[in-house]
């Protein structure tokens, strides 16, 4: 329950924050404004360089790596298994921001996913019997799910906080999507479960909508 | 830590606004080709040609009898319909240099006893063996029955069904009997169903087979109208749901 209101607490400050610089700067051009922003979030860990063209408008460029493993994500009842998942996404990206008021921007752009791949790997633990045979793991065998959505995405989405900092430092908010390239996906099983790769059209066409990847990220934002 | 990777994983993997589940109508499939070098046994009466009656029991004898086991994995051997198929542990493989040789008894009440020599060997994974037994006291000379008669080629693909498991599919590698439907001929050897798919160019255009495969000491039927090149048919393997 607490991350909601850090949440909330992070949200007022920055526009807290805005609101003030708003009253006390002056504004002016920030044709010749540039600043390097670290950031942090659902597309992993990244960089970008921001130049501000004037008070209202500013380009970035940057990447992101986002590479999560973890295991036993997924408990089947009647089916001992160790199981892996994996996501592994990186990306460079160009972005333009629009700031109707201080504080608040509209952003657009297009990345380019280099790396943009989930994978699912269930292999079975015990030593299943088939009849009175007692099979060992590679017998058994393993099968991996696998997806990628690598290309071309488009980006859309809004940030909160100024792209170039007043002073050194500020920390903006970033909140959008990409939309990701139709995804290509495939099923591979080995040993007793080698059947299970005819079913990566079924998967296929149940991960065609699965296009949307949320961007929920915090910028650590250095004025150059 | 932990909780924070999978929270993130579930994050870019899930809340990927999409509405369908990424593993509807996905089964588990399982093949049953664990037992790779097998022998179909076909037990007839001599003089009918029809299947061997109940009772007629098989002993398989000799050094590896040990090592062999029927198509489901079961030790307990015996036959359904006249037909069994036996195979060799998936451990146990046979090499051109080492072939492996048991033999096959049938025995029955009223019937004289048989045997037969079955040999597995590296080059040979599927094989059929007919054993025809003869009653006590019978002269008669046994039925010859007469050549299949060859047709167009047609594809069959068999998917097993686990009634009690919706999240199983099974892709049977098994022998397949078939013979006309509402015939009272005895079922005949169709072919060696691989992985599921079966090729053969013994069915007639417009004319309705009952299809039978024998595993687990269960006889399992169904039945097709061949009036194209390929079926997929659906048949019920409770006992390949083990798993």
């Amino acid at each position: 329950m607490k991350s909601p209101i850090y949440f909330f607490l992070i949200f007022t400050l920055l526009i807290g924050l805005e609101a003030k610089s708003q009253v006390d700067t002056v504004r002016k051009s920030s044709a010749s404004r540039t600043s390097i922003q670290l950031n942090l979030g659902t597309q992993g860990i990244g960089a970008e360089l921001v130049h501000g063209l004037s008070s209202q408008f500013a380009v970035r460029a940057g990447a992101n790596i986002i590479p999560l493993k973890a295991n036993d994500v997924f408990k089947f009842d009647d089916f001992k298994s160790k199981n892996s998942a994996s996501a592994d996404f990186t990306n460079v990206h160009a972005l333009a921001d629009f700031s109707p008021f201080a504080g608040f921007r509209l952003v657009g752009g297009v990345a380019y996913f280099f790396k943009a791949e989930g994978n699912i790997n269930i292999t079975p633990t015990d030593d299943y019997t088939y009849g009175d045979i007692t099979l060992n793991e590679e017998q058994v065998g393993s099968v991996d799910l696998n997806v990628d959505w690598k290309g071309v995405a488009p980006y859309f989405g809004i940030a909160l906080g100024r792209a170039i900092p007043n002073k050194k430092f500020n920390i903006n908010f970033d909140l959008g999507t990409y939309y990701l390239t139709n995804p290509k996906t495939n099923i591979a099983g080995t040993g007793l479960l080698k059947g299970n790769s005819s079913q990566s059209a079924q998967l296929q066409s149940n991960l065609k909508d699965y296009r949307w990847l949320p961007v929920v990220q915090l910028n650590f934002n250095f004025k150059l | 830590m932990y909780k924070t990777k999978i929270t993130a994983l579930a994050f870019v993997m899930i809340a990927m606004s999409a509405c369908k589940n990424p593993t509807e109508d996905i089964k588990l499939i399982i093949d049953t080709d664990i037992i790779k070098n097998t022998a179909l046994i076909n037990v007839t009466d001599a003089q009918t040609g029809n299947a061997a009656p109940n009772g007629v029991a098989i002993t398989i004898l000799g050094a590896d009898a040990v090592n062999v086991y029927e198509l489901s994995g079961k030790k307990n051997i015996v036959l359904t319909n006249g037909m069994v198929t036996i195979g060799l542990h998936p451990d146990v493989v046979p090499t051109t240099d080492k072939p492996i040789t048991v033999s096959a008894e049938i025995s029955g009440a009223g019937y004289n006893k048989e045997t037969k020599q079955i040999t597995f060997t590296a080059a040979q994974k599927q094989q059929v063996v007919n054993i025809p037994i003869t009653k006590t006291g019978n002269t008669a000379p046994p039925i010859v029955l007469p050549p299949l008669p060859v047709y167009n080629t047609t594809n069959l693909t068999f998917v097993g069904r686990c009634p009690n498991r919706n999240d199983l599919e099974v892709r049977p590698s098994v022998y397949v009997s078939f013979k006309k439907a509402g015939s009272s001929a005895p079922f005949q050897h169709l072919g060696f169903m691989d992985k599921g798919n079966i090729t053969t160019n013994l069915l007639a255009l417009n004319e309705t087979y009952e299809f039978q495969i024998v595993f687990g000491g269960v006889s399992y039927k169904t039945s097709q109208k061949i009036e194209q090149t390929s079926y997929n048919l659906v048949i019920d393997m409770p006992e390949a749901c083990n798993l």
